[in-house]
């Protein structure tokens, strides 16, 4: 055979070796990051969900059924911040006064949240 | 030039049994596998690619040294899948911290698999065993486009084994662009390959050529030198631009060059580098242009001694290799601690307020720059050539002899080392304690350098607050509370005090200075002008996980508040009051109380209605360190969104009106470029 040829169907191999694998590869990672993406999607869709946060009351507003309470990170619905939330029942706030440190349970379908249960770590 | 001693190196802890894989024997014979496979990987560009620049011959001498040079290949192709299985299994066995994993196939092949230095071994072994096939073949190459295709495509494989290599270096480790500096890394190795690695074949050919039988080729010796040394050129200047980049990332200062391993060993690499250029330039302007000269007594002559020159050339480039073997198993510079080995340092601080010296710096470095206009006009003119070289150096020599000795200011090993503790709240703090305990006696309460103990010295105490201490590094007050200042009565603390608390006060001592020229900031910020670094701090409220300052960098001013309850119950609701106005200007709120922090909201109570963060948790170390910047019952700062302190208001129980703080906040938002944020250790 001419080595011309050689160099040519070499060359050629190594294109098809190289795209063979990355294709291989490459549906491979796409078809995982699909699964991830559509995993998160459900996670995150219409389905009652309940977070256990800590935190601290900074006010307590009895007329409106809002406690503003500084929590840390509640898992795949917001950072930490300093923030009103709806509470379930008046007499969540019975006990509870500014500067407690607090566990509260959060339930809700994203983002109707409500606090259902609350109450003093310290 | 007086050379002090060396800091004691630091090894990571050994696991048991792995010893041996630390001991000098390992270690070099890891530096002869690594060389080895590193100058037949070079060697295989550079044959390959020089037989493609040489071109195609029908001579006997020429087709008789492409065969023994493609023989050649052969072998160092086979020598390179070797000592790359040697270098791999040595490899797998440092991982793993044991020696046995060496011979371990399921350990090896863990290491090839799952590590990114794995994966460019196996990649470079695909094209290694491709390559040595390729070799083997003996294709016929009879006809033009034969020969072409299949030296190019030898070439070409040489490259692709070789490049690679820069993926798994410490190029592709820098942060961020690792991809920028993995292609600087890759072209740096493809043109050492190509140049580097063809003087020595080239060599080969020069004194076939040379030889008296081998007349025939001369003419195809003397084109392929003429085209080896265009691309030389070209070649050179791409190392050098490509060595220059990855020196500036891997190295990045003078004391990472001169005070580190890895920085010492790029200046072997340098120097040897100059007699293989000096080497290059002579046979560039002598050797070559008799080539082409009277066979017999110029040209043969002539191509005699290049061959030897070109010889030299290439084995010192193999002793460069070397050097690059030990580098690429040393950690780079810039993550070292330098240990400095002069007695002094340049720096340009020594001029402030000396007019005298700042005149002969001035004059040296005009006459310095004359000598160096001078040496480049030597290079351009043909006449005085000899003259202007020599005037041009004693004119530079004469004008550093002047300029220098004016910068020099006294250094020591630990003067570039960077503070092993942050610059921050807690660390000021500390130091802030350790001071009153253990420097008050004769520095003063203030650091003003009047303590009582101070009188019977045989030098007065520094002023520690004064702005000289900014001619100091961090390195320099590190040495000196280390090891003491003999002749000025200082005393040693290295005993005393661990390494961390001589750091913290080192921190203190840089937030007393700073805060002492802080003591004209008032409550209006200078426009543009950021000078005052904030030292970084960490706070939480109540039970929520810790935040640090460092967090609202670029996204949001702070408004640091210290404060004490009992005075400060009206400001705190003038500023619950403005909340909405702060946050929409992009203001983040940070109350510190400077009493009783674990209960401060439940103190604050129902009214004011305090909703921005208080701390309850890190609030004595903020105020002690931030008291050093502004002594007051109740302080503002105003931290901008590069991390600096614009302004200051300190009062009783307020600071003034808010709504002058709401203007210059408005007035820092309106503030165009925004300065570099600050480096999160003091320097």
């Amino acid at each position: 055979m001419r080595a011309w040829k050689v160099v040519v169907l070499l060359n050629l191999a190594l294109v098809v070796g190289v795209g063979w694998g990355y294709v291989f590869w490459g549906l491979k990672v796409a078809r995982l990051d699909r699964e991830l993406t559509l995993a998160r999607a459900v996670a995150s869709s219409g389905v009652e969900r309940e977070w256990v946060v800590a935190g601290v009351v900074r006010a307590i507003l009895p007329e409106l059924d809002v406690l503003v309470i500084t929590h840390g990170e509640i898992t795949g619905l917001m950072a930490p911040m300093t923030m009103g939330f709806r509470t379930a029942s008046p007499k969540i706030h019975e006990g509870i006064s500014i500067g407690d440190e607090v566990r509260f349970t959060l339930r809700g379908v994203p983002p109707n949240v409500a606090v259902t249960a609350i109450e003093k770590t310290k | 030039m007086r050379v002090i001693g060396t800091l004691p190196e630091q090894r990571p802890p050994l696991n048991a049994g792995s010893a041996f894989l630390y001991t000098s024997a390992v270690l070099a014979l890891g530096l002869a596998v690594r060389w080895t496979h590193l100058a037949c990987s070079l060697l295989l560009v550079g044959a390959t690619t020089l037989i493609v620049l040489a071109g195609r011959s029908d001579r006997a001498t020429a087709i008789h040294w492409e065969e023994r040079l493609l023989a050649r290949a052969r072998a160092l192709a086979l020598a390179a899948l070797a000592s790359g299985l040697a270098q791999v299994a040595l490899q797998t066995a440092l991982l793993e911290g044991r020696t046995a994993a060496a011979l371990e196939p399921s350990a090896i092949a863990r290491v090839l698999l799952e590590t990114q230095a794995g994966h460019v071994w196996l990649v470079r072994y695909g094209v290694l065993v491709l390559l040595a096939t390729f070799l083997a073949l003996r294709l016929n190459v009879e006809r033009r486009a034969d020969w072409r295709a299949a030296r190019g495509e030898a070439a070409l494989l040489g490259a692709a084994a070789l490049v690679p290599i820069a993926a798994s270096g410490h190029a592709a480790a820098v942060e961020p662009s690792a991809a920028l500096a993995t292609a600087a890394d890759g072209v740096h190795l493809l043109a050492a390959g190509v140049w580097a690695g063809g003087l020595l074949p080239l060599a080969l050919l020069l004194r076939a050529a040379g030889r008296e039988e081998g007349a025939d080729a001369r003419p195809y010796a003397v084109l392929a030198a003429r085209r080896f040394s265009r691309c030389a050129l070209v070649l050179v200047i791409t190392l050098a631009l490509s060595g220059t980049g990855m020196a500036v990332t891997n190295v990045g200062t003078v004391a990472g060059l001169v005070g580190t391993t890895y920085g010492r060993l790029l200046l072997a690499k340098v120097v040897l580098l100059v007699p293989i250029l000096a080497l290059a330039a002579v046979n560039r302007s002598v050797h070559l242009p008799r080539l082409s000269g009277d066979g017999a007594t110029v040209g043969r002559p002539a191509m005699r001694r290049l061959a030897r020159f070109v010889l030299v050339e290439g084995a010192l480039a193999l002793a460069i290799l070397a050097v690059v073997g030990a580098m690429t198993v040393t950690p780079p510079a810039r993550h070292e601690p330098p240990v400095w080995p002069f007695a002094f340092r340049l720096s340009p601080v020594t001029l402030e307020g000396a007019p005298s010296a700042a005149l002969r710096a001035l004059a040296g470095s005009q006459v310095a720059v004359l000598g160096l206009v001078g040496m480049a006009t030597a290079f351009l003119v043909r006449a005085w050539r000899l003259r202007l070289l020599v005037g041009g150096i004693v004119l530079l020599a004469a004008g550093a002899g002047l300029a220098l000795p004016p910068l020099a200011i006294d250094a020591y090993p630990t003067t570039y080392l960077r503070p092993a503790v942050p610059y921050q709240a807690a660390s000021i703090a500390t130091g802030a304690a350790l001071y009153r305990t253990n420097c008050v006696v004769c520095h003063g309460t203030t650091g003003a350098g009047d303590g009582p103990g101070g009188a019977r010295l045989p030098r007065r105490p520094a002023d520690l607050r004064a702005s000289h201490t900014a001619q100091h590094t961090a390195g320099d007050l590190f040495w000196w509370l280390s090891n003491g200042i003999p002749a000025a009565g200082m005393p040693a603390f290295g005993r005393e005090l661990s390494e961390e608390q001589r750091w913290d006060l080192v921190n203190f001592l840089r937030a007393l200075s700073s805060g002492y020229a802080a003591r004209g900031m008032g409550p209006t910020i200078e426009p543009d002008r950021p000078w005052l670094v904030a030292p970084d701090f960490t706070f939480a409220v109540g039970p929520t996980p810790p935040r640090s300052l460092r967090e609202y960098r670029e996204r949001r001013i702070v408004l640091l508040v210290l404060y004490d309850l009992a005075r400060a119950r009206a400001r705190l609701a003038e500023i619950a009051g403005r909340d909405g106005t702060l946050a929409l200007l992009g203001v983040e709120v940070i109350a510190v109380p400077v009493h009783d922090a674990r209960d401060a909201i439940k103190r604050i109570g129902r009214e004011p209605r305090v909703l921005f963060s208080v701390a309850t948790e890190g609030s004595e170390a903020i105020s002690a360190a931030y008291r050093v910047f502004a002594a007051a019952p109740h302080v503002e700062f105003l931290i901008d969104r590069q991390g600096y302190i614009r302004a200051v208001a300190r009062g009783n129980g307020g600071a003034g009106d808010l709504d002058k703080t709401i203007a210059e906040i408005q007035r820092l938002n309106d503030e165009k470029a925004p300065p570099p944020a600050p480096e999160e250790h003091v320097h």
